[in-house]
């Protein structure tokens, strides 16, 4: 090879790696936790201007022509850990648009839009970082003690780059391969289901800006301390959308796939075309290659959205057929007395075991339920509007211990409403709800969870691309892998959590009968099957107290008849449901007391038997 | 005092234009629960359909109509050729992130619809050919007579926006497909023809709105509208994203913001004040800060 063929060949290798840092510090925001952030360009940009004025001298040092803030003529590695820490900070102020409230497309446009305005504004204010020229004669790392010219040190800075990226991809699918992964495509997958299981959207989301960000910012710092200079032509806006180009066309949810798109879209794309002799007027064939990056997007996403190299299956495996000595079924309900709100009720710390996780269980005597129980959960003139509608309108309730509460009521009654508004899924308009002593009508839902109250939806709301097995894993509450630090640490650290999760989660797969399920996606389920997975997710997070919103509806009779037993085996054991049910037969058969609402009100409670006499009620409801 | 004024004039003129603009963007919001960022694009294109018309020596304002004819025929085009089947894939595949991938899909069909025509027409920016028209002064505002054309062309346009959703079967239809889609399909209301007329009216408005946009910039060329695309966004969220209303209301507020503020301040900064907007209304009220009341 010429020296300049060799020249071309290192340029390739350090690009390609550039390429990747940044996609796949993409894919792990985009690909595996939802995060759309079509300002991705900005922080690579934020990177590489940190490390251009952290390791260029002063202004009046560089022979003035330039302007720019800082100057600080600062020795490698500095430039390159400022820069990734930077671009770290950089992407907390943007943690308020992906919040819990905002549409994903709502904050990836208003993501869009800031990409755009930083371009503009830092292109028009030359003082801060040259305006639209951009700063030029960056130093090279190490370029006063090597030449940075010279072949040998090319090679290096390849090397260096190399592996750099094959460090941040062993850093990313750590991540991703642990349990606070699995909560992060949990949210992605459905992130109002995975709030109510306890999921800290927020957090999870403020978490993969920042790393995404940092690792964008360390690719702008390779990248500039190789080209010495950076200028806003080189981060419009549309330079984002060739990186999620390439991680969709490689394969979203996949760092494999990241690496594949990264090689294949910016790198082996822009370079194959640069062979096309130029022809036309001036800008065409850039216009057409940007064109061609639209349409790889629109035709790759038509044809396989799932990209090259699509997201793999996670075989945890329904493994070894349980045992006889398998925890069933006291393991599976139990009340977590450390995590819940102190039992008022002493006796039913009766009976304490040790559960699977090594915590302290305990299992409330039967003798605590019933209809002389305490209030598990309580409202007071609890109010809900939409606009002007009232949907559920001053109502007080009290669900006791230990019981298998129905809640029924005509179409538009409110009641999923009301559930709702008890799991914080919706916030109440007036009014308390106090579950176990505490007023929680302020907590977020995921807060709720935490303390063991828990919902399931109306509508099929498992995660579609995690498997059964990790449906139920991922609701488990207490994982030390399932935080950020805890998965940096690797699975020596959460290993011991992780087996016993499993081992819960294979004891419940088996008393529902689903074991044959546990490694096929919950999305490929029957109808049926997928309302047994979400109450087994439910209780995966050991709540206290279940609101369960049709949980038989679309099930055959039988299967939901052995569903209404399962929950009265629940119920016995000391958990407290309340169920919201259409089929009289099921509340017959199953549901002591029975709440009626009609109208956002509540109309009655009391046995069924009760209710079948009063007339008000068999007008507004039971004969239709 | 004066400076002030005639900020407040080029403040209207690019309400009127924001409002024709953002009128369209939201009510295709509205009816098909798609952000087309697209929009801004398909403005541009139909605004050198009216240009080669004009270059033909064709007024301007006839060219116009031609423009919002392609702007119409585009838009059906990309909402039944594209969208609506990515929509139905991306519903089937996962719920919850199908307004993610035609957030996507649609930048992606930025990047083909602007570059596809950056091929064609060149890197070059354009002018109409045009008459100003004599000035015309007015309670201390100087306007030219094509900019009070373009007040007037967008007042009409609102008035006529007005009339058909209030007054007209098909408005009403509109509203409702708005609301609730299967809902109304189940009311016998047949969604998918008030879908497409709706992205048929919307892209006139949208034909109409990139002329006069160009009109009003006096040069324009294949990217103009990138940031443009900004204030129409801040208008439409403003107003709530799917209030007809409430984005005329915010086509107001903006235009004169930009305008005015462009006064005192560094004019290149002008849309900066939109984009604080529309990060503020993202914020703390993602309806809509107009969106209730309208």
């Amino acid at each position: 090879m010429t020296s300049a063929q060799l020249f071309y060949a290192i340029n390739l290798l350090i690009y390609a790696g550039v390429d990747i840092i940044a996609c796949l510090g993409l894919s792990q925001q985009f690909g595996v936790a939802g995060v759309t952030n079509f300002a991705f360009i900005i922080f690579q940009a934020a990177g590489a201007y940190t490390a251009a004025i952290l390791s260029l001298p002063s202004q009046s040092a560089n022979g003035a022509f330039q302007s720019y803030v800082g100057g600080w003529n600062l020795p490698f590695p500095v430039p390159w850990i400022g820069a990734a820490i930077v671009g770290g900070l950089v992407a907390v102020p943007f943690t308020f648009l992906v919040g819990r409230r905002l549409r994903g497309d709502f904050a990836a446009v208003g993501l869009l839009v800031t990409a755009v305005m930083a371009n503009l504004l830092v292109t028009n204010y030359r003082p801060l970082l040259n305006g639209a020229a951009g700063l030029s004669l960056v130093p090279a790392p190490l370029q006063g003690e090597y030449n940075p010219q010279s072949q040998g040190y090319q090679w290096l800075y390849a090397a260096v780059t190399l592996v750099l990226a094959g460090a941040v991809f062993l850093l990313v699918q750590r991540v991703t391969e642990s349990p606070y992964g699995r909560s992060l495509r949990a949210m992605r997958d459905n992130d109002v289901v995975a709030d109510s299981l306890g999921k800290n959207l927020l957090s999870l989301r403020a978490a993969m800006l920042v790393l995404g960000g940092a690792l964008a910012g360390l690719s702008g710092a390779i990248l500039v301390g190789f080209i010495n200079l950076w200028a806003p032509s080189a981060w419009g806006y549309a330079e984002t959308i060739v990186l999620f180009a390439a991680v969709i066309i490689g394969g979203a949810g996949n760092h494999r796939g990241a690496v594949l798109g990264a090689i294949l879209v910016p790198v082996g794309f822009e370079e194959a075309t640069r062979y096309i002799p130029p022809f036309g007027p001036p800008g065409l064939v850039d216009d057409l290659q940007w064109l061609a990056i639209g349409l790889l997007i629109v035709v790759s996403l038509w044809f396989r959205p799932q990209g090259v190299l699509p997201e793999r299956r996670r075989l945890i495996g329904a493994g070894p057929p349980p045992g006889p000595a398998v925890r069933v079924p006291n393991d599976l309900v139990t009340l977590d007395g450390s995590r819940h709100a102190p039992d008022p009720d002493g006796a039913a710390r009766d009976g304490s075991v040790v559960g699977a996780a090594g915590r302290p269980m305990t299992r409330s005597a039967s003798s605590a339920a019933g209809p002389d129980a305490d209030p598990v959960l309580r409202t007071v003139g609890l109010t809900r509007d939409f606009g002007g509608v009232r949907a559920v309108a001053d109502v007080s309730i009290e669900v006791r211990r230990g019981t298998l509460t129905g809640l029924i009521g005509p179409n538009g009654a409110g009641k999923s409403t009301l559930l709702a508004t008890l799991a914080g899924t919706l916030p109440a308009t007036s009014g308390q709800v106090i579950y176990a002593g505490a007023d929680v009508t302020g907590l977020p839902a995921y807060r709720r969870a935490r303390l063991g109250l828990v919902r399931t939806f109306q509508l099929a709301s498992e995660f579609k691309r995690l498997t059964v097995m990790e449906n139920l894993l991922s609701a488990v509450p207490v994982n030390r892998g399932d935080s950020l630090a805890g998965a940096l640490r690797g699975r020596r650290y959460w290993r011991r959590d992780e087996e016993a999760a499993i081992d819960r989660a294979r004891a419940l797969l088996d008393r529902f009968g689903l074991s044959g399920y546990a490694d096929s996606y919950a999305g490929d389920l029957s109808g049926g099957q997928r309302r047994l997975t979400e109450i087994m997710r439910a209780l995966m997070t050991e709540p206290a107290m279940l609101l369960l919103d049709e949980p038989m509806a679309g099930v055959h009779p039988r299967l939901a008849r052995q569903i209404g037993a399962q929950l009265l085996g629940l119920c016995a054991e000391g958990m407290t449901i309340l169920m919201v049910e259409h089929e009289l037969a099921i509340m017959d058969e199953f549901c002591d007391p029975v709440i009626v609402m009609a109208e956002g009100a509540v109309l009655a409670t009391g046995t069924m038997a009760t209710l079948r006499a009063r007339t008000e009620v068999v007008e507004a409801y039971l004969v239709g | 005092m004066s400076l002030f004024l005639a900020s407040v004039g080029f403040g209207l003129v690019t309400a009127a234009v924001l409002a024709i603009a953002a009128v369209g963007f939201t009510m295709q919001f509205a009816v098909t629960d798609v952000l087309n960022l697209a929009y801004g694009a398909v403005m541009i294109a139909s605004a050198f359909v009216a240009y080669a018309l004009n270059q033909a020596g064709v007024d301007v304002w006839i060219a116009m109509l031609a423009a919002a004819a392609a702007g119409a025929a585009g838009s059906v085009l990309l909402n039944q050729g594209i969208y609506t089947p990515f929509q139905r894939r991306a519903a089937s595949f996962s719920q919850s992130r199908a307004p993610i991938t035609m957030v996507i899909v649609s930048l992606g069909m930025t990047l083909i619809i602007e570059f596809g025509l950056q091929a064609i027409v060149g890197g070059t920016n354009v002018s109409y050919t045009i008459s100003q028209g004599p000035t015309v002064k007015a309670g201390g505002l100087i306007l030219t007579t094509v900019q009070l054309v373009i007040i007037g062309l967008s007042v009409v346009i609102m008035a006529g926006v007005h009339v058909l959703l209030r007054y007209t079967k098909l408005g009403k239809a509109m509203r409702a497909t708005a609301a609730n889609r299967s809902l109304a399909r189940n009311c016998g209301i047949r969604t998918d023809r008030v879908v497409t007329v709706t992205w048929a009216l919307t892209g006139a408005l949208c034909g109409i709105a990139g002329t006069v946009f160009a009109i009003n910039n006096g040069s324009f060329g294949a990217t103009s509208a990138d940031l443009f695309l900004v204030v129409i966004l801040a208008a439409v969220f403003l107003g709530g994203p799917g209030q007809a209303y409430g984005a005329m209301v915010g086509a107001l507020l903006i235009g004169l913001a930009t305008e005015i503020s462009a006064a005192y301040i560094n004019p290149s900064y002008k849309d900066v004040v939109a984009f604080v907007v529309l990060l503020v209304v993202m914020v703390a009220r993602p309806g809509g800060v107009l969106g209730a009341a309208a």
